[in-house]
């Protein structure tokens, strides 16, 4: 007997818009990080796990320091040239679906030191970035904004995306006349 | 109780003089600089006798390496080798110049064990080369790094942003 | 398609290991099992590793769980702070200098900011010496709780309670900082002559509250592990550092004190107003993984009779030198010049050699931790790979420091 998978459908219709709903929803609120901290961000991610900014009240604390068990890898800290093949490495070894946060300004854009010569500018140099939380280092309230802001992204997710329809073609109104 | 601090405590002056009068040869330049620091200037290639001679010496063996620094003065190189002594608690600063056409100075791994990383900084980032370090091989950057960066002349080469 | 398991190809760190290996079975050290030519296996910790706190990279030689050999690998996080003093003046980089022990900022940009006066000749008024020393001793306790949080979450992933309360009690103590600075980690409040703020109204209160509630919070905290037969066993007479150590690899901090050298430079060097602040240099004797953890307890304790004392004896007056703002631009006179500083850590020293323009001319930093971690293959060889994950959380690294 053969199954019909989600797959299988051509365009969005009533089940695979329930089955998104319903997995995206388990997957934003379960979502389990990698530990990548790599300077003073990492520290401040450990505050927002730790008892007044409780991490765990939005699902996130099981903070796995494999990437084979991860969804999220927030990159807390500067890259540098000997670290970027590592992450490149760690994020190939995530499985789908995957979201990456770059949390801090060092990992957003290089931060205060954007202009060394071993420093890379930007985690999304490498990796492709979800949320970029600015601040050096951001509170864990930031933190948790942007964690928030990743999970409206991954609500997002569809299974089977609408196909573009083709454009009609409509005749551009005269020059000065009102449409 | 254990290793004391301190025991022989002696004026700034007198060990100044005093290291004057022991390494009248090899160290040149010696003045103190308030309020715990002697500064001295050695030659290269006696820098190996005397950093044995500074470490064995009776009444204020300089027997902790606090860190070696690789400096670039645009005509020279510099290595300054800061030790500090237990019995007097002071610090000497030595400075060694070093040529840049050739840019080596001998080690004092063996005299000091804590200069081997050191050294391996001072090498990585100035480029000063220490003749009989057991393992001299660039510390903080990538193995295939190009160039130091703390020379004065250091130009930011493509070679050593590949993910720019 | 990238290739997720394919195994990198060995690098200098991993050749290094692979040649000690072949050099060893060529000298007759080979296995003594049928069939296999050595025993050892190399195994990469890091540089992303639970463990590690940071980004410390361990080529490990092990044979079965013994530990053989341990190459550290450092520079994951090299951030060109060297090379960046160049191109910052010298009030530029107050807040850089923050992020090298990034656990205890206060304690760093003191120690930089300490060394430009001297280089100037610039002395702050007392009541600046004063806040500086409360906010110093608070990032001193802030950071050994983040240290030895982390070292007891280490030897039991996050299974202690022990570093849930300290993180809660971390907090009470960044809000004093906040409070004082603006931010809770990376301060950037140390001026040249002074501090950037005075005290907000209402400070001293709420601090010698704080005070008067933390030596209970620090009992709590040894009550949680001391009696734990499990800790003490896995901690007692592990990874002992001896005194010729100290010596050799001027090994300075609490892991200097642990094994019984007075190395305490608020005692031996004094700096600021320490001589008239009455505090004990914590002593152990042993120098094992327990004896650091209890010099790190102790120290907390008398961080607090600092901090309550210098409230006691806080004088009125301005936090500023002269005018209303901090000289922005600060040309220090040709030479160059080193101070150290008790650090969390250890001897946190700055050498500057100026050239009497606005930008250093060379800054180099003598960071405890580096020191401290040359003597990791030394001490963790011959220990179980267990032992050596309490071993390198109780010589407490950060990195930020190691590679700056």
């Amino acid at each position: 007997m053969r199954y019909p998978k989600l797959e299988h459908f051509q365009e969005p219709n009533v089940i695979t818009t329930t089955a998104d709903f319903i997995f995206s929803w388990a997957r934003s609120h379960s979502v389990f990080p990698f530990t990548y901290g790599l300077a003073c961000c990492a520290i401040e991610m450990l505050s927002s796990g730790f008892a007044r900014f409780d991490v765990a009240r939005y699902g996130m604390e099981v903070f796995r320091p494999t990437p084979r068990q991860c969804d999220l890898m927030i990159v807390a800290g500067t890259v540098n040239e000997k670290m970027a093949p590592v992450l490149k490495r760690l994020y190939d070894q995530m499985s789908e679906p995957k979201w990456v946060i770059a949390m801090g300004a060092c990992a957003t854009s290089g931060g205060p030191f954007y202009d060394g010569y071993n420093v890379v500018n930007g985690v999304d140099k490498i990796v492709p970035v979800d949320v970029y939380i600015p601040g050096c280092p951001p509170r864990p309230e930031a933190l948790f904004q942007g964690l928030l802001e990743l999970q409206v992204k991954i609500q997002q997710h569809k299974f089977v995306a609408e196909t573009p329809k083709p454009a009609v073609a409509t005749p551009a109104p005269a020059a000065g006349k009102e449409v | 109780m254990g290793l004391e601090i301190g025991t022989n405590p002696m004026d700034m002056n007198a060990i100044a003089a005093r290291l004057v009068a022991d390494f009248a040869a090899e160290l040149t330049d010696v003045r103190v600089q308030e309020p715990d620091t002697v500064v001295a200037r050695c030659e290269r290639a006696a820098l190996k006798d005397v950093a044995r001679r500074l470490k064995a010496h009776p009444e204020i063996g300089y027997q902790t390496l606090n860190f070696v620094a690789g400096v670039d003065h645009v005509r020279h190189l510099e290595s300054v080798y800061h030790v500090y002594s237990w019995k007097t608690n002071t610090y000497l600063e030595l400075h060694v110049e070093v040529p840049k056409a050739k840019a080596e100075v001998d080690t004092v791994c063996d005299v000091w064990p804590a200069a081997d990383w050191h050294e391996r900084e001072s090498w990585d980032m100035v480029g000063i080369r220490y003749l009989g370090h057991p393992d001299l091989r660039r510390i903080l950057l990538k193995d295939d790094f190009v160039g130091h960066p703390l020379r004065k002349d250091y130009v930011d080469l493509v070679e050593n942003h590949p993910h720019a | 398609m990238p290739d997720q398991f394919a195994t990198a190809a060995p690098d200098e760190a991993v050749k290094l290991a692979l040649q000690r290996i072949e050099e060893s079975t060529a000298r007759g050290e080979g296995s003594n099992v049928e069939g296999l030519a050595f025993n050892e296996v190399v195994v990469n910790m890091g540089p992303q590793h639970p463990s590690t706190h940071g980004v410390l990279r361990l080529v490990v030689t092990l044979d079965g769980e013994l530990v053989k050999d341990v190459i550290p690998v450092i520079g994951y996080l090299h951030r060109c702070k060297e090379k960046l003093a160049e191109k910052r003046t010298y009030y530029q980089y107050i807040p850089i200098v923050d992020r090298t022990e990034y656990v205890a900022g206060m304690n760093c940009e003191w120690g930089y900011v300490m060394t430009v006066e001297k280089l100037a000749g610039i002395r702050p008024p007392r009541r600046a010496e004063f806040i500086r020393v409360i906010m110093a001793e608070l990032n001193r306790i802030a950071s050994h709780q983040v240290a030895v949080g982390t070292f007891t979450a280490d030897l039991a992933p996050l299974g202690t309670a022990m570093v849930f309360y300290m993180f809660r009690d971390r907090e009470y103590i960044l809000d004093l900082l906040e409070e004082v600075s603006g931010a809770r980690m990376m301060f950037n409040y140390f001026r040249f002559g002074g501090l950037r703020y005075d005290l907000p109204d209402g400070w001293v209160e709420k601090c010698r509250d704080l005070m008067k509630r933390l030596p209970k919070l620090i009992d709590e905290y040894e009550s949680l592990v001391q009696d734990n037969a499990i800790f003490l066993q896995r901690c007692v007479g592990k990874g002992v550092i001896t005194q010729q150590d100290v010596i050799d690899y001027g090994i300075t901090g609490p892991c200097a004190r642990a094994s019984g050298v007075a190395h305490d430079l608020r005692r031996t060097r004094p700096y600021s107003v320490y001589p008239e602040l009455d505090f004990e240099v914590c002593l152990q004797s042993h120098g094992d993984v327990f004896d650091r953890y209890q010099v790190r307890m102790d120290e907390m304790r008398e961080s607090v009779k600092i901090v309550e004392q210098a409230l006691d004896m806080l004088p009125k007056g301005p936090v500023q030198l002269g005018s209303l703002r901090a000289p922005y631009v600060i040309t220090p006179p040709p030479g160059a010049c080193y101070t150290g500083q008790e650090n969390p850590r250890g001897e946190y020293g700055t050498y500057i050699v100026s050239d009497g323009s606005r930008y250093p001319y060379r800054l180099k930093f003598r960071d405890p931790c580096f020191c401290n971690l040359q003597l990791f293959p030394k001490l963790l060889s011959g220990n179980r790979i267990a032992d050596a994950v309490a071993i390198s959380g109780s010589i407490d690294l950060v990195l930020g420091g190691i590679d700056r």
